[in-house]
């Protein structure tokens, strides 16, 4: 990619690219705070936030010490880093002889404070619509809605890949917005080969194995940079961030779905980025009233934290996933499909039986299975050498085909292997699975920085064992006094202030 | 005053290793190579990984022989 760093595919490696300034801003709307808190923290990190957020002064780095068992030294290093990376926290020292001491930054602690016990009128949780809601509109409404349009754009990816069996009866035909197949293109989930044929690339097959909600926010960040690009080709000022599109998006997480939000009240940034929020589905626009906009599952479960694998479980048991209203619920088989049971049994010999009529799991299988028949209600496939092979080249891992087959596994291999006491998937073909996948990974590569030509032992003693605590350190010599980390930014401030201090 | 280097680890067995080292001294210049670490490893040039991927594969292509499998209807 001729444009600088490749798109990041976290959204905490995008967060932590911005400057403190924009953390700021960001920090002045409650939502936002709210939804770092909700999304972005570890447990340790989360106790240590709620520890400190009514504390009037700062709180000693020694008395924090002594809440910490000595074997839980480096999580509470590495909980006190991320807090500092996404720039909650604050080490302050007031003169020399003081000890360190640490506190919430002021916006954030002033924000989440507002988000928990209410009050202020800062409209950060968003403006209900007082106009009367269309009753059609419900959550079941949204939902199916929601459903399509997400079910479009993975169609889109999945259909750029030459499947074996072709165009089945079931593909869908319709396609996504342009705007969002321009952005598959650009982000590299895509590759528009000659001819105008679409063929799906590295990316798009990884983003196909995500879960539900990574998927989403990978579209989202793909989205991101491509208004930071666009600001940086017509040179606009600086100083428009991306402070109004993120707090927006946090907004959207936590509104309540069903519910009807006026658009009037949305400053003129936000109100653009509404035609494309409706284009991947996170918001839905009746045509006939613009005043209102409606939030769907995918948006309001976009700061959840609970890690919701896309599974065929959803649709295994319908009636549980409905309340459990997780955004996978969205993301099962077809509905006319939901009484049968559905899944997939592997056997022992490498053979697959896929009960399911979806195009999409079927092409989704045929990304890593060599597919044999189809019938109308299971298709037989069977991993090989070869299919396994072309599944690495094309940057899926062993894990992400075992654990796609543990997650739709047939609910009767779960019963077996829970009778049984056995593994639910072979363990001869997880096995083979792994030894297929290392035969093509002759070797493993860490991006990173080499540090070497320390002065002194010590130098090299400290710094390496400050990039171990805060989880940095990729390998270390003793014998030639280097070692690799695989961030440079926290260990260059270390050794200014290491600089500092002597 | 230490210095940090932009680069690649690559770990691998050492007999993987001996073939990039190969690779990077008879086709590549010493170009890819930024540092030797030990057996297993060594720190390469980001734009080079690609590149030096693709000769180790072609390298072990002429030496490895994949079994058929019994039903190989090629594809």
């Amino acid at each position: 990619m001729a444009s600088g760093a490749p798109p990041s595919f976290l959204f905490s490696e995008y967060l932590e690219k911005l400057p403190a300034a924009t953390f700021k801003k960001l920090y002045q709307q409650p939502s936002t705070a709210f939804a770092i808190f909700r999304r972005m923290l570890p447990a340790l990190a989360k106790v240590y936030v709620q520890a400190l957020l009514y504390m009037s002064e700062p709180f000693s780095v020694k008395s924090l010490n002594v809440w910490v068992a000595p074997d839980g030294e480096i999580a509470s290093k590495q909980a006190l880093g991320i807090l500092r990376s996404l720039h909650i926290l604050e080490v302050v020292q007031p003169d020399k002889t003081q000890p360190q001491a640490i506190q919430l930054t002021a916006n954030f602690k002033k924000s989440l404070r507002l988000a928990l016990e209410g009050g202020g009128s800062h409209n950060s949780f968003g403006v209900p619509s007082s106009l009367p809601v269309d009753p059609h509109i419900n959550i079941a409404f949204l939902d199916n809605w929601a459903g399509t349009i997400w079910h479009t754009i993975l169609y889109y990816v999945v259909d750029s890949f030459p499947s074996t069996l072709g165009q089945g009866p079931g593909r869908s035909r319709a396609a996504p917005k342009l705007a969002v197949k321009g952005l598959l293109e650009a982000g590299g989930l895509v590759r528009v080969a000659q001819g105008g044929q679409t063929q799906i690339s590295e990316r798009g097959f990884n983003f196909l194995l995500q879960e539900a909600n990574a998927q989403v926010w990978s579209l989202l960040l793909l989205w991101l940079e491509a208004i930071d690009r666009l600001r940086a080709e017509n040179k606009e000022a600086v100083k428009q961030d991306n402070v109004e599109t993120l707090s927006f998006l946090f907004m959207l997480a936590s509104l309540e779905l069903g519910r009807a939000y006026d658009t009037s009240a949305l400053t003129e940034v936000r109100k653009n980025m509404l035609p494309f929020l409706s284009d991947v589905g996170l918001i839905y626009i009746d045509p006939n009233n613009k005043q209102q906009y409606f939030p769907t599952r995918l948006a309001t479960t976009l700061t959840s934290s609970s890690s919701t694998l896309r599974s065929v479980v959803a649709s295994f048991d319908a009636a549980v996933a409905k309340t459990a209203g997780d955004a996978s619920s969205l993301m099962g088989n077809n509905p006319s499909s939901t009484h049968e049971e559905t899944g997939i049994i592997v056997e022992t010999n490498y053979r697959l039986y896929a009960y399911t009529s979806s195009p999409l799991q079927i092409a989704m299988l045929s990304l890593f299975c060599r597919l044999n028949m189809r019938w109308p209600n299971m298709v037989t496939a069977q991993l090989t050498r070869e299919s396994v092979h072309q599944a690495v080249a094309n940057g899926i891992t062993a894990n992400q085909i075992i654990s796609y087959l543990a997650a739709h596994a047939h609910p009767q291999m779960r019963r077996q292997a829970a009778v049984k006491g056995t593994q639910l998937l072979p363990p001869t073909v997880v096995d083979q699975v792994r030894l297929w996948q290392l035969e093509c990974e002759r070797m493993t590569t860490t991006p990173g920085f080499l540090f070497k030509d320390f002065d002194t032992v010590d130098e090299y003693r400290e710094m390496s064992l400050y990039a171990q605590e805060i989880g940095v350190l990729v390998w270390k010599s003793d014998r030639t006094k280097m070692f690799f980390a695989s961030k440079v930014e926290p260990l260059r401030d270390w050794l200014k202030m290491r600089k500092k201090g002597n | 005053m230490p210095r940090a280097i932009r680069g690649v680890l690559i770990e691998c067995e050492p007999a993987i290793k001996s073939i990039l080292v190969h690779i990077d001294s008879t086709e590549l210049r010493n170009d890819a190579i930024i540092e030797d670490l030990d057996d297993t490893r060594l720190i390469v040039k980001e734009l080079m990984v690609k590149e030096l991927q693709k000769r180790l594969n072609l390298k072990l292509k002429e030496t490895y022989r994949p079994e058929q499998p019994l039903e190989d209807d090629s594809d």
